[in-house]
């Protein structure tokens, strides 16, 4: 037998203290709802908060329904603007698809294990368990993250339906900042999370965020969207955003020609929220492939070190083309860096209707306030781990521009910024981080049990999950 | 075509008959599978070079036919989770004892079904450790603890806070919250009512009021005589708190972390030139160490008397020589195989110079150029000495060389108390730390190497004065209690009485000779001392020491 492979008949808890109790994490964001078994390093359910309500009023969950060009379907999201949960009952039965649809399920187990084949005084205790058993989480505790700024009535709500409809054993509910943190392995760490809904920044330490140092924005992925389209309507003509469901046909044409496509022809248009989430879908390619953070020295309309502006540099840089899916293509030069500016630099946000230019915090702005508002005694430690996780953070130049605003800001303490390489690391931060918690063996301590729900009612969670 | 065929067309007589047969291949090829024979048949002689497949991908696992190991989801309890009776799951080997059915249904809550006979702890149940905050009742804290900036209430808020958060205190003084008590009022009354302004507690103020009750209830519980030193000195830590300072010392290090650009450079240029400053005298003090190591070497052990001749020393180069053969290295010998150890002394001369010049300049130079082996380059890269030069180092030019060879200078210069027989050596080493010179010279150059030989010869000299000196004295003293004897015999047998002029006078004698002699030995060290000692303040110079020896001879003489 080779020895220096890892042997499956080893108890590896002596390496990393895990102790896998098959714990479930589940970590819903406003653009996507992320579940899995803790222990494993990436989440197997990736499910879309947003859902249809299709003609019959019936919920549809899942990008495989909810693509789908029905007139009727109206597309909604249970989640607020701010990243908690409005609509609980929609949102329950969504999490609930998020994990029966990949995690768990109904089945039965292995006929040779589950007792169905053993003598009938098994059988029948064993029919009286399967009876009982509706409800979806029934063997798994419940790991479950929410964002700092929950409100109490939510995570009383939360630890109702984990105990009540599903029937967790245990849950427990963590914040998702502090899971990112750890998922990047600290426990004491500044947290920057820029996800769909809202950018915040997050002092964490040993594993408690610091209530005074949250600071949230709007400056989320949602937010840069809307720049986009600010973008698109500002160029000569107005560019006019069509989504991939609306063409049927096209041919390619020149750059800056104007696009020549079939269209479809529908009885009843789909419904305008269903065109805003497939029009959020090409946006969301055009910021994965076009967009970029200028990622300093200085701002993008500051002047650099030789004396030039910097968006000249960044007008000689090479443009990038996008190609919309109506065959529309152009070069994107100096526009691509523009757009994200706002993140970085409040006066260069383009303006957005129904929306005050300048009244938000950018995200330099609200490190300091974070920073500001922790013991001086901690400040050059969080310095040193900035976390940055959240799926808009892979903006190209994110990091290196939050890196160069630190220093400039700091220009005494030691700036350390901790991003992970891995897209998927990146994305799912939070969850991984929950991930690792969950299988930790001292962390079964920590879990409420349902007796202590029993015990003591929802409030227990306000108690105990700080 | 074989020369046999050729000769066959021109009708040749061939005398050798024809191969039965070509021979086949020694070796029959190697067969190759997955491979067409006529592709294989093109290589030729030379087979082609393919790595063999292997069809194994992997080696199989359970080689020992092992059954698998058998798992089952065992159910464990925390100990650590106050009382509470969760019940979790996780996989674990199967133990072969009696298998319990109920881990094994795979479904349901079996603990809570049919609670197996025992349920294991966690084995992380053990580090669940709480800091113990100090508890207090009603009297000790209206007694010991009151405060007039703290209510009863707001420190027991405070201690709650501690004990949650487990001493965390920018955790505590973030989550700090104290309401203070409302009033009974009604609505309307309190809304015009003064309401008293929250109190924003700073960090020190709740460690200082912390640490107050803390150090107060540990002294409470046990006298401080009695603590053990870790605890008296937490005690004195926690004493010593002095918020007024920790608030001083935070808005020194806030002030230090909001500099600027041009002060943080500054700062950091300091640092480094510090850094460079610290390594350089790092390096300073290294090295210095490693001169120090150098000069306090031990003393090589074993003899080395046998290689302090010629001869020795040719012995051991031979010796190093067959060392440095046998270890297959480049050779310390030159390239051409010739033996430097030859029997002329000019070429060992030769020998040495050539693996002087490696390492410093050589400063034989002349000497060099009758070398025959040294390389020619090696002659003109070398310098000329001047006369002041060879004079500074010491260089002598010999018409020939002495019959004893070459030979150190100090064993020069040891080599006449060497000689001595250890008393003879034992006296000299006397007398010469008697002038306070040390029997090593310090610095033994040529000049003073003849100086100090001249120095040992008067030692010689003086030695054997004294001794003669002695012997002398020793005579006279015979002598003299001889003849006292035989007078007072003589003076017995006449029957005179003792004369005390007389006999005064003769002891006074032998007194006087005694002590003539004994101021002589004494006037002579006495006057050698300083005068050898004076000299050797004077560069020691001949004259001196001849003067010296000269005068105490004559001492003798009289």
């Amino acid at each position: 037998m080779a020895a220096q492979t890892f042997n499956s008949s080893m108890q590896p808890t002596d390496v990393y203290g895990g102790d896998e109790v098959s714990a479930i994490v589940l970590d819903p964001g406003y653009s996507s709802i992320r579940a899995g078994f803790a222990g494993e390093d990436a989440p197997k359910s990736f499910v879309n908060s947003h859902y249809g309500l299709n003609s019959q009023a019936r919920l549809v969950f899942g990008d495989d329904a909810i693509h789908n060009p029905s007139a009727g379907l109206e597309i909604r999201n249970p989640m607020s603007k701010e990243g908690i949960v409005e609509d609980w009952d929609t949102a329950t039965s969504l999490w609930e698809y998020a994990i029966t649809s990949r995690l768990t399920s109904f089945k039965q187990a292995d006929p040779r294990t589950n007792g169905m084949n053993d003598d009938n005084k098994d059988l029948e205790m064993q029919m009286e368990v399967v009876e009982g058993e509706e409800k979806a989480l029934e063997e798994h505790p419940l790991l479950m993250t929410e964002t700092a700024w929950n409100t109490t009535k939510n995570r009383e709500k939360s630890i109702e339906i984990a105990m009540e409809s599903w029937g967790c054993p245990a849950f427990w509910l963590a914040r998702n900042s502090v899971m990112a943190a750890f998922g990047a392995g600290r426990a004491t760490a500044l947290v920057v999370d820029v996800g769909a809904s809202t950018a915040s920044v997050i002092g964490i330490h040993d594993g408690l965020i610091l209530k005074k140092s949250v600071q949230k924005s709007n400056l989320g992925g949602n937010w840069l969207s809307s720049q986009l389209r600010s973008l698109f309507a500002s160029q000569d003509p107005p560019l006019e955003l069509i989504p991939h469901y609306m063409i049927a046909s096209k041919t390619p044409v020149d750059a800056g020609a104007p696009p020549q496509a079939v269209y479809r022809k529908y009885e009843k248009d789909p419904s305008d929220s269903f065109r805003a989430l497939e029009e959020e879908r090409v946006l969301t390619e055009f910021k994965e492939s076009v967009v970029q953070v200028w990622s300093g020295p200085g701002r993008l309309n500051s002047m650099n070190a030789t004396g030039s502006n910097n968006l000249d540099y960044a007008r000689s840089q090479p443009g990038r083309v996008f190609e919309f899916p109506d065959g529309a293509n152009q070069m994107w030069g100096v526009e691509r860096f523009t757009v994200a500016e706002g993140m970085w630099d409040e006066k260069a946000a383009l303006p957005v209707p129904n929306e005050a230019p300048g009244t938000k915090m950018t995200i330099p702005e609200m490190v300091r306030a974070s920073i500001s508002a922790v013991d001086m005694d901690l400040r050059a430690h969080l310095l040193q781990n900035i976390v940055v996780t959240g799926g808009t953070t892979l903006v190209n130049g994110f990091t290196d521009r939050l890196n160069n605003e630190l220093m400039a800001m700091y220009p005494g303490a030691r700036i350390k910024i901790q991003a992970a390489g891995l897209t998927a690391e990146r994305r799912f931060g939070s969850w991984i981080g929950g991930s690792i918690l969950g299988s930790l063996g001292t962390f079964h301590q920590m879990w409420i049990s349902k007796a202590e729900y029993q015990e003591f009612g929802a409030s227990v969670v306000e108690k105990r999950c700080k | 075509m074989s020369s046999h065929d050729v000769r066959d067309m021109l009708d040749l007589p061939g005398d050798a008959p024809r191969p039965a047969k070509k021979q086949k291949i020694a070796a029959p090829r190697p067969v190759l599978k997955g491979l067409a024979r006529e592709v294989q048949n093109l290589s030729g002689d030379n087979p082609i070079a393919i790595v063999p497949e292997v069809t194994v991908f992997k080696k199989r696992r359970f080689a020992t036919r092992k059954p698998a190991a058998k798992w089952e989801l065992k159910p464990f309890k925390n100990s650590a989770r106050n009382g509470d009776s969760l019940i979790l799951r996780h996989w674990r080997r199967k133990t072969e004892a009696p298998p319990a059915p109920v881990a094994e249904d795979g479904n349901g809550e079996p603990a809570a079904a049919q609670p197996p006979p025992e349920i294991d702890d966690s084995t992380f149940a053990k580090y669940n450790v709480r800091v113990q905050t100090p508890k207090y009742n009603d009297e000790q804290y209206n007694t010991k603890l009151r405060s007039d900036d703290w209510s009863r209430e707001e420190t027991d808020y405070l201690m709650d806070l501690v004990e949650e958060y487990d001493l965390r205190w920018p955790v505590i003084w973030d989550r700090y919250e104290y309401e203070l008590p409302i009033p009974q009022m009604d609505v309307d009354a309190a809304e015009g009512a003064i309401v008293p302004a929250q109190k924003v507690r700073s960090m020190e103020d709740m460690k200082a009021r912390y640490y107050f009750i803390a150090a107060t209830m540990m002294k409470l519980n046990k006298p401080p005589e009695l603590m053990n030193a870790a605890e008296f000195s937490l005690l004195e830590l926690m004493h010593q708190f002095n918020p007024a300072q920790e608030v001083a010392r935070k808005r020194f290090a806030e002030a230090a972390f909001h500099r600027t650009k041009e002060e943080a450079r500054e700062e950091e240029s300091l640092l480094l030139e510090l850094k460079r400053i610290l390594a350089r005298s790092e390096r300073l003090t290294e090295e210095r160490r490693e001169l120090y190591a150098r000069l306090e070497a031990p003393p090589s052990q074993g003899a080395i008397g046998v290689y302090s001749s010629s001869q020795g020393l040719q012995q051991l180069l031979q010796q190093l020589m067959t060392a440095d053969k046998t270890k297959k290295r480049r050779s310390l010998m030159a390239s051409d195989g010739i033996s430097p150890a030859g029997p002329s002394g000019q070429h060992q001369q030769g020998n040495f110079e050539r693996r002087d010049s490696i390492n410093r300049e050589s400063i034989s130079g002349p000497s060099a150029s009758n070398n025959k082996k040294g390389p020619s380059q090696g002659i003109s890269e070398r310098r000329q000495l001047t006369a002041d030069e060879e004079k500074m180092y010491g260089v002598k030019h010999l018409d020939r060389i002495t019959s004893s060879g070459p030979a150190f200078r100090h064993e020069k210069i040891t080599k006449p108390i060497t000689s001595k027989s250890s008393i003879q050596q034992q006296k000299i080493a006397n007398v010469l730390t008697e002038l306070r010179i040390s029997q090593r010279l310090r610095m033994p150059t040529e000049e003073v190497g003849k100086q100090f030989e001249i120095l040992l010869q008067n030692i010689n000299v003086l030695l054997d004065q004294r001794k003669l000196a002695d012997k002398l004295a020793g005579e006279i003293n015979i002598a003299k209690a001889v003849k006292a004897e035989k007078e007072k015999k003589e003076r017995a047998e006449r029957g005179e009485p003792e004369p005390g002029d007389e006999d005064g006078e003769g002891g006074a004698g032998a007194c006087l000779g005694d002590g003539e002699i004994k101021m002589e030995d004494g006037g002579r060290e006495k006057s050698a001392a300083p005068s050898i000692r004076a000299s050797s303040v004077h560069k020691r110079s001949a004259s001196v020491m001849s003067g010296v020896s000269d005068k105490s001879t004559k001492r003798q003489k009289k």
